[in-house]
C-alpha cells in the first residue's frame, strides 16, 4: 500500500488537485480516501458518489487538527491492507507542524497567491512534492520566481504546476505517486515534531490573564493524567480532552468519567 | 550550459475517439512560428502540454515529443534554470509590490543569472516598441495598465527567459503592437507556438496546425495573401492604439485614416 498525504490551506486548490489524481488512479488502483478538516467536510460524500471509492471523513474539532490526524493514520492504514493507494487529504492545519510520515509521500498544494513560501513551516519545508495551484493566475515571470523561491526553502522536492480546474499537471503527481514507495513497517515516524506546548489555553481557558492561564493549565494537566485517554464517550463527550474543558468550565464533574470514580 | 534547440518533431498521438492522428510528423525548426485553431474543448492547449512537458506517449494525447531528433532528457522539464521552454500565460496579473526595474532583477535572479542593468534597461526599453504608454523602470508593476503589463512580459520572455521555445496560449492582446510583440519574440531564432484565432497573430505564422476532436487533422502553410490580411489587420490595430492614445492626452481627432500604410 502507499499511503499520500496532501497538505495545504484551505482554499488552496488540494481537493480539486486530488479529485484529478483519483480520476486518473482509479481504473488501475483500489483507492481509499480519507478527508481530515477542522469543523465540516462533505467533500468525502462527494467523492465517494463520483469516483465509486470508499472514502471516510475526520473532524479534529476541539483537538489540534495535526495531532489529531496523527492519531487516526494507524487505524485507516490498519483497515485499509487490501487497497493499493490510500490519499489521507488535510486542511486543518496552523503552520508550525505538518501531517508528513516518514515511509509515506507528502504533497503539499501550494496556492501560488498566498504570498511568500518562506513563511510557510514543515508543511512546505518537509514536502516530498510541491504542487503549485492557481499558476495561471499571475505572469509567466513572477510564477518563475515563486517556483525559484519555493526551491529555496526545499530544496529537495518535485516541483509540479497543478490546474484544479483543467487537471493539468494531475498526470506529474500520478507519476510521483507511483515511483513512491509501499509502507512496509507498522512502525510510522512523523516528519516534524508537534508543537511542545500545552497552556492553559488548550484546556479551553478564554479569559487573557497570565494568572488564569497558568491555573488552569496546572488544574489541566492534573485531570489529564487521571482520564485513561481512551476517547470512549462514557463520559458524554466526544473525547477526553473535551471532558477536561467542561469539568474546568464547570459543566461536568469529574467523577462522570467512569475510570475516575473507580480510582 | 545553454542546450541549443535545432528542431523539435511531434510524433502523432490518439485523438478523443483513439483513433491514430494522420500524419507521419511535424518538424518546426529554429525561427519558425506556429499557430495552432481549433474549436473551444478542440485539444489546442493539450498539445501545448505535451511540449511544454516533453511527454513521451505517457500523456493524454499519447504524442512524443522529440528535440533535436532524440528523446530529450527528463531533469529539463522542472528546473526553472535550465528549462528549455517558457510559456507565456494567459494572465499577466502581477501580486508582488515591487519596482519594474527590482521585479526583472528578482527573475533573473530566479534564472539564476546575475544583476544586470543594461539587460533591465533592454528588457524596459523593447517592452515600449510593444506598447502605447510607456514603462518606467520605478513604476511599480501593480499599477501597470492591461497592454503595459502585457508588454513588460513579452519582452521579457524574449529577454530575460531565454528558453529557446516559446508557447503561448491565447495571450489576451489589447493594447499593444502584436506584429511588433511577434517580432521581438522571435528575433532569437526562438521557436513560437501560439493558440490563436487573431488574424494578425494567425496570419503572422509559418503554418497553422489544425486540431479536432482531441487530434492534429491538417497542417495549412500560411500563404502570402493571408499574410497580407495580417498585415492589413495589424494596422487597423496599431491604428486603434494611435487613436487611444490621443483619446488618454485629451486630444481631439480630426480625421479618419481610410488607407493602410506600407509597412516600413
Amino acid at each position: 500500500m502507499k499511503f499520500i498525504i496532501f497538505a495545504g490551506t484551505p482554499g488552496s486548490g488540494k481537493t480539486s488537485v486530488v479529485k484529478h489524481v483519483i480520476d486518473e488512479l482509479k481504473d488501475n488502483h483500489k483507492l481509499f480516501y480519507a478527508k481530515f478538516d477542522c469543523l465540516k467536510t462533505e467533500d468525502d460524500k462527494f467523492i465517494a458518489e463520483r469516483y465509486k471509492i470508499s472514502t471516510v471523513k475526520k473532524l479534529a474539532g476541539e483537538l489540534c487538527p495535526d495531532h489529531y490526524t496523527a492519531l487516526k493514520i494507524p487505524k485507516i492504514i490498519e483497515e485499509n491492507q487490501d487497497k493499493d493507494v490510500v490519499i489521507l487529504e488535510t486542511a486543518g492545519l496552523c503552520l508550525r507542524c505538518s501531517p508528513y510520515i516518514k515511509e509515506g509521500l507528502g504533497i503539499n498544494v501550494l496556492d501560488i497567491t498566498s504570498g511568500n513560501p518562506s513563511r510557510y513551516g514543515p508543511i512546505l519545508t518537509d514536502a516530498d512534492v510541491v504542487a503549485i495551484s492557481k499558476g495561471d493566475l499571475i505572469s509567466q515571470a513572477e510564477r518563475e520566481i515563486f517556483r525559484a523561491n519555493v526551491l529555496m526553502v526545499n530544496k529537495k522536492a518535485t516541483l509540479v504546476e497543478v490546474n484544479g480546474l483543467t487537471g493539468e499537471g494531475a498526470t506529474d503527481i500520478v507519476e510521483a505517486i507511483q515511483s513512491s514507495l509501499e509502507i512496509k513497517t507498522k512502525k510510522l515516524t512523523l516528519k516534524h515534531s508537534m508543537p511542545s506546548a500545552l497552556c492553559g489555553y488548550c484546556y479551553g481557558n478564554r479569559i487573557i490573564d497570565e494568572k488564569e492561564e497558568q491555573q488552569r493549565a496546572l488544574v489541566g494537566k492534573k485531570l489529564k493524567n487521571l482520564v485513561p485517554g481512551l476517547n470512549c464517550g462514557k463520559c458524554g463527550f466526544k473525547s477526553c480532552n473535551e471532558f477536561i474543558r467542561a469539568v474546568l468550565d464547570g459543566k461536568a464533574k469529574k467523577e462522570q468519567c467512569p475510570f475516575i470514580k473507580n480510582k | 550550459m545553454k542546450t541549443e534547440i535545432e528542431k523539435i518533431t511531434i510524433l502523432p498521438g490518439v485523438n478523443k475517439f483513439g483513433e491514430k492522428e494522420k500524419f507521419k510528423k511535424i518538424e518546426i525548426k529554429k525561427g519558425e512560428i506556429i499557430a495552432i485553431v481549433g474549436s473551444t474543448g478542440a485539444g489546442k492547449s493539450q498539445l501545448l502540454y505535451d511540449i511544454e512537458k516533453l511527454t513521451q506517449g505517457d500523456s493524454k494525447s499519447k504524442r512524443k515529443i522529440l528535440v533535436n531528433d532524440k528523446k530529450p532528457d527528463k531533469k529539463i522539464r522542472f528546473d526553472p534554470k535550465k528549462k528549455l521552454i517558457a510559456s507565456l500565460s494567459q494572465s499577466m496579473n502581477f501580486l508582488t509590490d515591487i519596482s519594474v526595474k527590482d521585479f526583472l532583477s528578482l527573475h533573473l535572479k530566479a534564472r539564476g543569472k546575475k544583476f544586470d542593468s543594461k539587460l533591465i534597461k533592454e528588457v524596459i526599453d523593447e517592452a515600449n516598441e510593444i506598447t502605447g504608454e510607456p514603462i518606467l523602470p520605478e513604476m511599480n508593476i501593480l499599477n501597470l495598465s492591461g497592454g503595459q503589463s502585457r508588454a513588460l512580459m513579452i519582452s521579457d520572455v524574449a529577454n530575460v527567459s531565454i528558453s529557446p521555445v516559446i508557447l503561448i496560449d491565447e495571450i489576451e492582446n489589447a493594447g499593444i503592437n502584436k506584429e511588433k510583440a511577434m517580432q521581438i519574440l522571435v528575433e532569437e531564432g526562438k521557436i513560437v507556438l501560439i493558440v490563436t484565432h487573431d488574424p494578425v497573430l494567425a496570419f503572422n505564422t509559418d503554418k497553422r496546425v489544425v486540431i479536432k476532436n482531441g487530434g492534429i487533422i491538417k497542417i495549412l502553410k500560411t500563404d502570402l495573401k493571408e499574410k497580407g490580411i495580417g498585415h492589413y489587420f495589424n494596422w487597423i490595430g496599431n491604428y486603434n492604439l494611435e487613436i487611444r492614445e490621443k483619446i488618454r492626452n485629451g486630444e481631439k481627432v480630426e480625421k479618419v485614416k481610410l488607407f493602410c500604410e506600407p509597412i516600413k
